[in-house]
């Protein structure tokens, strides 16, 4: 288990300084410079020597093996610099950015979980019965309509015709409780939307392979009721495979609900890294990437240990 | 694998035809519509739609019909050309990872982490930043965003592949590793490749209208879906048929590459979607007449036959025909055929665990309970039925390694039997299973009882699968195929525990055990029933029966084992060895006798009359065959006229 | 010189379902979510201000809080007239040199009281060497300036400037204490900044020693960032702001119909086609680039892209509001394709030529205008591929000259011709300018134009230079674009200014009150 988890430790050690050094080269590969883009941001013009002493600011003039060392010595310090638009540190920003879009996330992973297991345990034990077969279409038409069109909608809907939730954006839950919920709430059902058609599709698939096994049978045979066979010798088994998509999806939707939060003004980290992008910051793109990878290892970490508690047969 | 005898299945008609039906469609789009998708006619914006133009005009008055189709084009080929790319990758990557292993699979398995690090959206950023957009950029990006998921299916397939008995035997044999990659692994992995390959072509689709609509896709004029999304959005209080169009067009694509792949799935790995197993969706109700049982039976069954309902448009299979069986109380019956004799069902049926597709069509099923009454586990309600089973009437397996839950402790798993009948504290029941588990001679049955299926022997497990049956003491135990898949000596010592066990219940044990293996049987069995294709073809007291069998296939059976201790060495062979054949499907049964096809004695009479199960004088055993002396009383008297030509 | 006002940027990877409703009704409340509380005006800001440093312009966004904070030495009263500001008066010795007294109740946000000093280190610092300042160019136009005494202020000019008053008004030229650290600059604007949280608002309070008295009249205004149009129309809509800026132009209709709602626009920004001359190539040829000026129909590009909301623009772009007339039939384009055909034939390029058309897909609208663009340019024969990178590679891309023919959006600060310097006036290659185009006669005229100060003189000389951007073809205008704040009927006070003026609207903060 130690071993294992040195294992694990070291060789995600390697993976980000791969990371990082990728990100870093790609950056200096992708056209358009900061200095100058800060300078004619809407359209404004600036002169040369303008750009050139901006540049000379923000450490730009110097050699690139001199900025990727003090890159590298910066992140093994958790040190990740300033951002070059702004001078605020870019831990601080990551720091405050970061937890909205946990928040973000796990709400809707909540959503997800709490409509997406039953819907698919009951379509899992009677397939091709109408509600499966409703379900599953209206899964492929949900998948299909893009978040951006069902986020429109829903502010369309909930926000201008029926006034019952702000359009968008965020206060913190310290300052207003409420309001941070109302302002939680279209964005959550978005992203859950999302991972409910993911677990509802998982949960069904995998309850429909867990039913058919012998020790359902036993179970059965055994007298127990229905409702705890299910529970305990089809859904139990079925939460493995669940658990690790979930978990895959929880990764990627760290750097991918960019969307959401720009259509719903919520300020995570995906619209910091996009506008970072943008802006090309290049010390909060490498910071917030090599973030959102040492959560991708850690939340995969934390999926392998999960899995090995749901699945006795696997030791770590 | 089905690929090396591919016929195109029936489940898939529907979903590809749906399939190319869309993509004809775009293709034709020039013979649908005669309307240019980039003509631009801005006088005519968002009007709605006309003759001239079916589905309306867009925010540049171009024709959505148009649009909708050409944008199919672009946005389908970008999704299968990407999804290629990523499949011919990712399997490559992921084979070369997974069969070399070392140095290779280390590598090839972090690049595939790597990718999957970067957030998506960052990655299609930093790609399009780079190379600009477009089609082939668009390509490249999804490309690079789906390989890892290829390279991750293809290594843990080839893996699994790896380990299996034929590639270690051509590698044993000096094969060279590309031609056993190629010829042998490679066509083994392609079923989940195939699978993950329509999967990814659905989403490319969605993301490529994705990054379309962000402008990181395909460049305007010429139209994609997410192109036209993004100019939609815009307008979507004025004019809503501009976004509905392209969403429900990407809504049916996707739609129909589902339906395609989990049909595909169906029928590369037809497990899932079989329904003959499953053991917890609700059964429909079927009423039957109230069971009424002999005084000196545990169990009843009368004309029993069970049919395979086989959809609207064949008649029903009867898997089993007409089976009238007695379970005396106290005493073991053993039921012995092939496989497919229909002996599994027919056990199935008393503990009412049919599958949901079969029924019984005539007759009637009776199992005495302890107070007396008699039940029929078919019919009952399912609330009733659970009170029934295991502690009425109880039934072990024959797959000790898969008849236990493997994330449960065996402790639990017997708990919750003994909890499912009894109200007990935790601690008396724990008491109680670890009783149980010594009973049935486990030792050190305190730990046991904490540990997890997988840390248990085959032969440990099928004890505890004993231990649990009979704790709650059952009237009735049906054992189907114990020890079949235990070793040799283990499968003897299950037995014996199983006698010892059914001598020493106090209140009284009956026993239907159900076996191929006449060895066996002779070891445990008070009576013997042969089951050939559904139908009982001979029973009696097994010494009788086991020293003179009257029915050719019951002689057939005991002349495959040579002798009957040798035969416990060969446990698997189901199969018959002293004749050939196999049994016929239940809808394709030879008129007259059924197993005339394989018969030594058959004679053209064989084939005229379908035979009855004749009773012998003494009544005490019955044979089906016009030749047996059974039978010769029986067709004197019914058949003056030379009917037995 | 705003040129945003429609971000268009709308990440998403994932597709999302859409379904449940449930629970919701529990949250649900009638009316206003956003309570307003009166005393403070909510403004719904197109993209998060990316800085607050006084003299560098990073956008709109940026400057409509500068305002707030920092005031320049002029400014604009209400009303967008031209008028002192810090300073009480100023008067021009000679044309090369003008003389500011300053309020005496002028004092930054620290007490300090308003000095010549403090002028003298702000203009110093701004055209300081390693100054990164909006201004750094124009201002280097300064020879001297010097504190006379403690309120009173001397510049000395190396040129007359017309426009110097104008520059001085820049939201880039705000006043700043000369004890000031570089990280935390004190201006003495009518607003100090009270809190913040990086990408969702900035706020502001009153600043109780303002000079002028009564001013400003809210307690606070709330700047909240939008960068989602459709959504910062929303916000305005269910009452969760009070003023945006950039309304889409598909709202105009609804806002104008609002019985809750005003609309304040006016034109301002002008779309136009950009040339690579320094290439070898048909856009070398004047006669080329004027058949693209007589290949475009106008009227499409404002309809289909603007919702209708703009004006032909057929000559030179002199600013709305610019006090100087030089329209003239004569020197204006027209949609007429077989003149364009024939002008091409003239220039030796019969049958058309393949080119590659650059604009940007980050903002909607030049995306959309190229496309209709590349729709006529196919009309005389001009096979325009398109080339939408992001706005960062478009701005690389236009400053190396790597494109033939670039769609471009552009507005000045000003409303006076001279703002049209930086796109005409050759000297280092940018963005916003044809690349590689020289022309030393639209270059004397320009520069005429800044020294003369008498204003009958001036309007003749920007008549030449009309003529001149006819002939020589530095760029082809396309239309004007409307611009509007859309606000509740409640706000009193907020004005959007007119033509280029229009970012300058912030000035009317002191004003505004929300109901």
């Amino acid at each position: 288990m130690i071993r294992f988890a040195l294992n694990k430790g070291l060789a995600a050690l390697l993976m980000l300084w791969i990371v990082g050094t990728i990100v870093f080269a790609v950056l200096f590969v992708v056209p358009g410079d900061p200095a100058e883009l800060l300078l004619t941001s809407d359209g404004a013009v600036a002169s040369q020597e303008s750009v050139e002493s901006l540049r000379r600011q923000m450490g730009l003039d110097k050699p690139l093996i001199t900025q990727y060392l003090d890159f590298l010595a910066g992140a093994a310090r958790f040190d990740f610099g300033q951002s070059l638009i702004d001078h605020v540190p870019v831990g601080k920003t990551i720091a405050l950015r970061l937890p909205r879009t946990i928040e973000l996330i796990l709400a809707g992973l909540f959503l997800g979980l709490i409509t997406g297991i039953p819907a698919g345990t009951w379509a899992g034990l009677r397939p091709g019965r109408s509600f499966d077969r409703v379900v599953s279409a209206a899964n492929a038409v949900l998948i299909s309509v893009p978040g951006f069109v069902t986020g429109t909608l829903f502010i369309y809907l909930f926000a201008q015709v029926l006034r019952w939730l702000p359009a968008g954006g965020y206060v913190s839950f310290a300052s207003d409780p409420l309001l941070h919920l109302k302002l939680l709430t279209l964005p959550a059902i978005t992203v859950g939307l999302h991972l409910f058609s993911i677990i509802f599709r998982m949960t069904r698939a995998s309850v429909l392979e867990m039913r058919t096994h012998d020790w359902v049978r036993t179970a059965v045979a055994k007298g127990l009721r229905r409702k705890l066979v299910v529970r305990r010798h089809v859904v139990r088994n079925a939460l493995g495979p669940i658990v690790t998509v979930v978990g895959l999806q929880m990764g990627i939707l760290l750097g991918s609900t960019v969307l959401i939060e720009f259509i719903y003004n919520w300020p995570g980290l995906s619209g910091y890294l996009v506008t970072a992008v943008q802006q090309r910051d290049y010390p909060s793109v490498r910071a917030v990437i090599l973030v959102v990878s040492a959560l991708f290892i850690l939340i995969n970490f934390m999926v392998e240990m999960l899995y090995s508690v749901l699945d006795p047969r696997i030791r770590l | 694998m089905p690929f090396s005898r591919f016929s195109f299945p029936r489940r898939l008609i529907v979903a590809s035809l749906l399939l190319l039906l869309l993509i004809g469609s775009m293709f034709a789009a020039p013979l649908l519509t005669s309307a240019d998708p980039v003509q631009i006619a801005v006088s005519k914006r968002l009007a709605g739609p006309s003759w001239a133009h079916p589905f309306g005009q867009d925010e540049f008055g171009r024709d959505r019909l148009a649009r909708v189709l050409y944008g199919g084009q672009v946005s389908l080929t970008v999704a299968f050309l990407a999804s290629f790319i990523a499949m011919a990758i990712g399997t490559f990557i992921g084979l070369m990872g997974a069969y070399f292993r070392g140095l290779f699979e280390f590598i090839a398995m972090r690049v595939s982490d790597v990718v999957l690090f970067f957030p998506p959206i960052l990655l299609a950023l930093l790609v399009v930043t780079i190379f600009g957009p477009g089609v082939s950029t668009m390509v490249a990006v999804l490309a690079l965003l789906y390989f890892p998921s290829f390279s991750r299916i293809a290594y843990s397939e080839t893996l699994r592949v790896s380990a299996l008995d034929f590639v270690e035997a051509a590698r044993a044999l000096g094969t060279k590793p590309r031609r056993i990659v190629v010829s042998t692994v490679l066509p083994n992995i392609l079923g989940a490749i195939s699978v993950q390959f329509s999967l990814t072509a659905a989403a490319a689709i969605t993301v490529e209208s994705g990054l379309s609509f962000l402008g990181l896709g395909v460049v305007p004029p010429a139209p994609s879906w997410g192109q036209m999304i993004r100019g939609a959005r815009g307008f979507m209080e004025q004019d809503p048929l501009g976004i509905f169009v392209p969403c429900a067009a990407l809504c049916v694509t996707i739609y129909a590459i589902n339906l395609f792949c989990d049909r595909l799935r169906d029928v590369l790995d037809p497990k899932g979607m079989e329904d003959g197993k499953d053991s917890v969706s609700p059964a429909g109700r079927q009423t039957a007449a109230p069971a009424k049982l002999d005084t000196d039976s545990a169990a009843e069954l009368r004309g029993l036959t069970l049919s395979l309902n086989r959809g609207k448009r064949e008649a029903p299979a009867e898997l089993v025909r007409d089976i009238t069986l007695k379970l005396r109380r106290n005493q073991c019956t053993a039921l012995v055929g092939e496989s497919g004799s229909g002996k599994s069902l027919t056990s199935l049926a008393l503990m009412g665990l049919l599958p949901s597709s079969i029924r019984p069509s005539a007759g009637h099923i009776a199992i005495e309970r302890k107070s007396g009454a008699a039940v029929d586990l078919v019919s009952l309600a399912a609330k009733e039925a659970e009170k029934v089973r295991g502690d009425d009437i109880a039934m072990i397996f024959q797959e000790p390694m898969t008849s236990l839950n493997p994330v449960l402790r065996v402790g639990v798993q017997m708990v919750e039997a003994l909890q499912a009948h009894r109200k007990v504290t935790p601690e008396e029941a724990r008491n109680r299973c670890v009783a149980a588990l010594d009973r049935v001679g486990i030792p050190e049955a305190e730990q046991r009882f904490d540990s997890y299926p997988h840390e248990l022997s085959g032969g440990m497990r099928q004890r505890v699968m004993i231990a649990m049956a009979l704790l709650c003491e059952p009237k009735l135990l049906i054992a189907d195929e114990p020890t079949t898949a235990l070793d040799v000596t283990i499968q003897a010592e299950i037995i014996d525990l199983l006698r010892d066990l059914r001598a020493n219940q106090d209140s009284g044990l009956s026993m239907l055990f159900i076996s191929h293996n006449l060895g066996i049987v002779a070891d445990i069995a008070d009576r013997v029933v042969v089951m050939y294709s559904g139908e009982i073809v001979e029973e009696g007291p097994a010494g009788d029966i086991l020293s003179d069998p009257h029915h050719p296939y019951t002689r057939a059976l005991l002349e495959s084992m040579p002798s009957l201790h040798e035969e416990m060495h060969s446990s698997r062979g189901d199969r018959l060895g002293a004749i050939g054949g196999t049994p016929p499907l239940p809808q394709a049964r030879p008129s007259g006798c059924a197993f005339r096809d394989r018969c030594p004695d058959a004679k053209d009479a064989c084939a005229a009359t379908h035979p009855g199960l004749y009773p012998s004088q003494d009544a005490l055993r019955a044979v089906r065959c016009i030749f047996a002396p059974e039978a010769s009383s029986f067709l004197k008297e019914a058949c003056d006229e030379p009917c037995v030509a | 010189m705003p040129d945003s006002s429609e971000l268009n940027f709308n990440p998403n990877r994932r597709a999302v379902l859409t379904g449940i409703g449930a629970g919701m009704t529990a949250m649900a409340l009638p009316g206003r979510v956003w309570a307003a509380d009166g005393e403070t005006l909510r403004y719904g800001l197109s993209t998060f201000p990316p800085s607050l440093a006084p003299w560098n312009n990073t956008g709109a966004s940026s400057n409509n809080v500068k305002l707030c904070l920092y005031r320049g030495l002029m400014g604009y009263d209400p009303e967008a007239n031209l008028i002192p500001e810090v300073a009480e008066s100023y008067e021009w010795p000679d044309p090369n040199t003008v003389v500011f007294k300053l309020r005496d109740n002028a004092v930054f946000h620290n007490g300090e009281p308003v000095t010549a000093e403090d002028v003298v280190h702000t203009f110093e610092s701004i055209i300081a060497e390693d100054s990164s300042a909006y201004l750094k160019s124009s201002f280097l136009n300064i020879d001297k300036v010097e504190a006379v005494d403690a309120k009173t202020a001397r510049f000395s000019l190396k040129q007359p400037s017309a426009i110097f008053l104008k520059e001085l008004a820049n939201y880039c030229a705000g006043l700043v204490w000369k004890g000031s650290s570089a990280d935390d600059p004190v201006g003495c604007g009518p607003f100090t900044k009270s809190s913040e949280e990086r990408g969702v608002f900035v706020e502001v309070t009153k600043f109780a020693d303002f000079y002028s008295k009564g001013e400003p009249i809210c307690d606070k205004i709330r700047f909240t960032a939008y960068a989602d149009q459709n959504l910062r129309y929303a916000a305005l809509e269910t009452g969760d702001v009070d003023v945006i800026e950039y309304l889409p132009w598909p709202q105009f209709d609804a806002v104008e119909q609002s019985e809750t709602l005003n609309i304040g626009a006016t034109v301002s920004p002008f779309m136009l086609v950009l040339f690579n001359v320094a290439k070898d190539g048909p856009f070398k040829v004047p006669k080329v680039r004027q058949a693209v000026g007589y290949a475009i129909q106008r009227q499409d590009v404002i309809d289909a892209v603007f919702a209708g909301r703009g004006t032909q623009l057929t000559g030179f772009p002199n600013p709305p509001g610019s006090p100087y007339d030089v329209s003239d039939p004569t020197i204006e384009y027209s949609f007429d394709p077989e003149k364009a055909k024939r002008l091409l034939a003239e220039a030796g390029y019969p049958n058309g030529f393949s080119c590659r058309l650059l604009s940007t897909s980050t903002y909607g609208m030049h995306q959309d205008t190229a496309a209709i663009v590349q729709a006529y340019l196919q009309m005389i024969g001009i096979n325009a591929t398109l080339d939408l990178p992001d706005w960062a590679t478009r701005v690389k891309k236009g400053k190396e000259g790597d494109y033939d023919i670039a769609v471009h959006g552009l507005s000045g600060f000003y409303n006076d011709p001279n703002a049209l310097w930086p796109l005409l006036h050759s000297g280092p290659a940018n963005y916003t300018k044809s690349f590689g185009f020289e022309s030393a006669r639209i270059d004397e005229l320009l520069e005429k134009g800044r020294a003369t100060m008498d204003e009958e003189e001036r309007g003749a000389i920007y008549k030449d230079l009309a003529q001149a951007y006819f002939e020589e073809v530095p760029q082809v205008p396309i239309n004007w674009r409307a611009q509007a704040h859309a606000m509740q009927k409640s706000v009193k006070g907020f004005k959007a200014f007119p033509g280029w003026l229009n970012t300058s609207s912030a000035f009317s903060f002191d004003v505004s009150e929300p109901s």
